[in-house]
């Protein structure tokens, strides 16, 4: 029995519950979290999301150092980002399915932020209906 | 590995993160949410509040770092120098598998 936390995009949450239906998961409980992850280590990737994002922000409202403010604030790590983080209870045997199925749907060309999953073993489950515990309160 | 769920006090948070991030250890999911203690919550007058608001960190961190991150934690969210009741706690579990979904790799 395996519990399995997932964080993704916001944006990817309805591609994420696709791919679990698919996978044959149907349960899983999704909540709304801030996160960060590592520093970006590779000043290329840097450069090259800010040009993208200092292209998206500049318009005749807004003035070019305010937009830059924003845009480097964006990428020096400090900052917090709206994700979605899944808990999915599994056996042993599907983790592997189902880190595959949360992979594939969740990869993006950006690189970065398109989160992480962990997996955690679990010491027992009850399902309140029925009462019955460990591996068959799963599904 | 090892998965530190940290419940602080809101207004610590910042400070912990900061904390944290200047120590190495950026990486961290937060979530605002509610409970009581020990101490069967506030009570105030006649009323008894033990829907507390508080900050969940969660943080994955490698097994050597424990110690480093737990005191950090603690120092930081610590209210006074004998600390308070409400100061939070952290709970540590083990953590079997680590994905980066922007890699396809196993590991942090």
């Amino acid at each position: 029995m395996k519990e399995i936390m997932a964080i993704v995009r916001m944006k990817k949450t309805g591609a994420t519950k696709k791919a679990l239906i698919a996978a044959g998961v149907a349960g899983f409980t999704a909540v709304k979290v801030l996160g960060r992850g590592n520093l970006v280590t590779d000043p290329g990737a840097i450069e090259e999301c800010k040009e993208k994002l200092l292209s998206m922000g500049l318009d005749e409202f807004t003035e070019a150092g305010d937009t830059e403010k924003l845009v480097t604030s964006f990428l020096d790590g400090s900052r917090f980002f709206p994700r979605r983080l899944f808990t999915i209870l599994a056996h042993d045997d599907d983790v592997p399915r189902i880190i595959g199925a949360i992979t594939s749907a969740n990869r993006t060309e950006y690189g970065i932020g398109d989160g992480t999953i962990f997996v955690m073993p679990v010491a027992d489950a009850v399902r309140v209906r029925t009462g019955e515990a460990g591996e068959a309160a799963i599904w | 590995m090892l998965l530190i769920r940290a419940i602080v006090r809101p207004e610590k948070k910042d400070e912990v993160l900061a904390g944290l991030s200047s120590a190495g250890f950026n990486a961290a999911t937060m979530v605002d949410v509610v409970g009581r203690g020990k101490q069967k919550g506030i009570k105030i007058g006649g009323m008894v509040y033990d829907e507390i608001p508080k900050t969940l960190i969660l943080m994955v961190i490698p097994e050597d770092a424990k110690d480093k991150v737990i005191q950090m934690i603690l120092s930081i969210a610590k209210t006074g120098n004998e600390g308070t009741f409400g100061d939070g706690k952290i709970f540590v579990s083990p953590v079997d598998e680590v994905y980066t979904i922007s890699k396809g790799t196993p590991g942090l």
